[in-house]
């Protein structure tokens, strides 16, 4: 569904991402794990059109996609979340939602509908007619999934939707992309938190700066002598425990 | 969108009000006061599409304003057709030089975007000023008073109501951008561009057709006023002044409502007649007093209520809402 073949970004002298390569197929719950400015965000931006890369393509079902501004891209069915979000502030988490069902929708009596539905599947019913920029921060990260997925994407790409979350929320939002997964939602994840990303992803991909040093099973990756080393050390220790 | 039903009904009263204002009184200088209040209004309405819908805040406007007039004044003046005929021209010219200043300025944003506007206005002022054989520079063009509808040449009476009509289409149209899909995607480009894109929202060409649109209605205030005041000079009409005020109205009303820009222009066109009408009179020293206060007045407004009177009205109305719901 969607391929990257060797992208590499750099910003000045910095290298971002380095000839990263891989491979989703239709269904995926793909992860991305790394430290601190591995790259994850900066991948993220390439693949939705955010940035262009300097080498390398972005195929998505099929199609070069690379160098297109996001917004078409999100007409191809790829939607993203943001890691630092980015709620339209002044209006409801209703006109919030509509707004990412309009572009698949012509009205706003059905996206409205749309709106709705998406709204009480990501757990926010309750605070459908509150001011996004009101929210407490684990609903707006809520508030980002809905939106997203009110575009109808076939392929979700969730950037740290579980950062700063407390445990309960935390799992409450485990819970929630289990659940679009089992819909049938091709998903890529970025985390931080490895012990939900354990827990959550099937196949896991690590960078370490900018480049991807492993992939496989989470099973595979925790045992896998250079990701330890390189990165989950004490973290993954704490995690385990 | 917070700011509904309440707004709708004071819009129509303000709307209906100015209807009747003609049965009533025959007054020109009454007459005269409410054209200008629905005029100001359309064209600071006409700035809000852009300003307060689509966070394209300008700063410029009087380009647009500037063009409109300079177009029906040339016609008329200077070429002896209908200024409706340049109306047309103007509004024509205008979405033209939207579309350019929408598009190179479409990756400034807030203050950088407001200095590049002001940069336009400024260069078609000059423009204006040393073309003198077509515009006849900074003397201005008076324009020739013709009765008939065709050549503008009106009564206060039909004015009044050519003012209302525009000012019901400014009005009906920012309602349309409240209420429609178009309008939902361009709140969410001025509340967040990034996040607009990411939902599949072309937001740079939504920016520039909503200059677009603004620039033509400009224009359209633009044109009628030049025939309404008769006559045209470079030095007012592309005025950072005049943008200042199509900005001042909308922001004092109520940016991004409806019903805002015209509110601000009843209050601040009100609020400086009387005061001049009330300081000019005195002592040359104290000429010019009513501006001072003037100021005061805008900067207590901008301090006390920085979302408009519709905002604070909006405040004011949900504080009571709840505290009603606290004492059921």
């Amino acid at each position: 569904m969607l391929t990257l073949e060797g992208v590499s970004k750099h910003f000045g002298g910095l290298t971002a991402v380095r000839e990263v390569s891989l491979q989703v197929r239709a269904g995926d719950l793909l992860g991305i794990i790394g430290p601190n400015g591995a790259g994850k965000t900066t991948l993220f931006n390439v693949i939705a059109g955010y940035y262009r890369p300097e080498a390398g393509r972005v195929v998505l079902e099929g199609r070069n996609v690379t160098g297109l501004p996001p917004h078409a891209i999100s007409r191809l069915g790829l939607t993203r979340t943001f890691q630092i979000v980015k709620p339209f502030g002044n209006l409801s988490v209703l006109e919030n939602v509509m707004i990412g069902a309009l572009s698949p929708l012509p009205s706003t009596r059905q996206a409205r509908a749309e709106a709705e539905r998406v709204i009480a599947v990501c757990g926010l019913g309750l605070h459908a007619h509150a001011r996004a920029r009101a929210l407490p921060l684990a609903l707006r990260k809520r508030l980002e999934v809905a939106r997203a997925l009110a575009t109808h994407p076939r392929l979700l790409l969730l950037d740290e939707v579980m950062a700063g979350l407390n445990p309960t929320e935390l799992v409450g939002m485990v819970d929630l992309v289990r659940r679009l997964h089992a819909d049938g939602l091709t998903i890529i994840v970025i985390e931080h938190i490895m012990a939900a990303m354990m827990r959550l992803a099937q196949r896991i991909v690590v960078l370490h700066h900018g480049e991807k040093i492993a992939e496989g099973t989470p099973q595979e990756i925790a045992s896998d002598r250079r990701v330890v080393d390189a990165y989950l050390g004490e973290d993954f220790s704490l995690a385990e425990a | 969108m917070r700011w509904l039903a309440p707004g709708r009904a004071a819009a129509a009263l303000l709307f209906a009000g100015a209807a009747v204002v003609p049965l009533l009184s025959r007054d020109s200088f009454f007459l005269d006061s409410v054209i200008l209040i629905l005029l100001w209004g359309s064209l600071s309405a006409a700035w809000n599409v852009a300003g307060g819908y689509a966070g394209q805040v300008s700063l410029g406007h009087a380009a647009f304003f500037g063009i409109g007039a300079y177009a029906a004044a040339l016609a008329s003046a200077r070429y002896e057709q209908s200024p409706w005929l340049g109306l047309a021209v103007g509004v024509l010219l205008s979405i033209v030089a939207g579309a350019l200043i929408g598009y190179l300025s479409n990756r400034l944003k807030g203050p950088y975007f407001a200095l590049s506007t002001i940069a336009f206005a400024e260069v078609l002022k000059i423009v204006a000023s040393r073309w003198r054989g077509f515009t006849a520079g900074s003397e201005g063009i008076p324009v020739p008073y013709r009765p008939g509808f065709w050549t503008l040449g009106l009564d206060h009476v039909a004015w009044l109501y050519l003012a209302l009509t525009l000012a019901l289409v400014c009005y009906g149209l920012q309602v349309y951008l409240e209420k429609s899909r178009v309008g939902y995607r361009l709140a969410g480009v001025r509340e967040d561009e990034d996040a607009a894109e990411a939902l599949g929202i072309a937001t740079r060409r939504l920016k520039v057709a909503a200059v677009m649109l603004s620039a033509a209605l400009t224009a359209v205030g633009g044109s009628l006023w030049a025939q309404y005041v008769g006559f045209v000079d470079p030095a007012h009409v592309f005025s950072i002044d005049l943008s200042i005020r199509f900005a001042l109205n909308s922001i004092i009303g109520g940016m991004g409502t409806a019903l805002g820009p015209f509110l601000g222009s009843v209050l601040i066109t009100m609020l400086e007649t009387y005061l001049r009408a009330t300081f000019s009179g005195m002592k040359a020293g104290f000429s010019g007093i009513y501006l001072i206060i003037y100021g005061t007045v805008l900067i207590l407004v901008v301090r006390f209520a920085p979302e408009g009177v519709t905002g604070l009205a909006d405040r004011v109305w949900r504080r009571r809402g709840a505290a009603r719901a606290e004492a059921a």
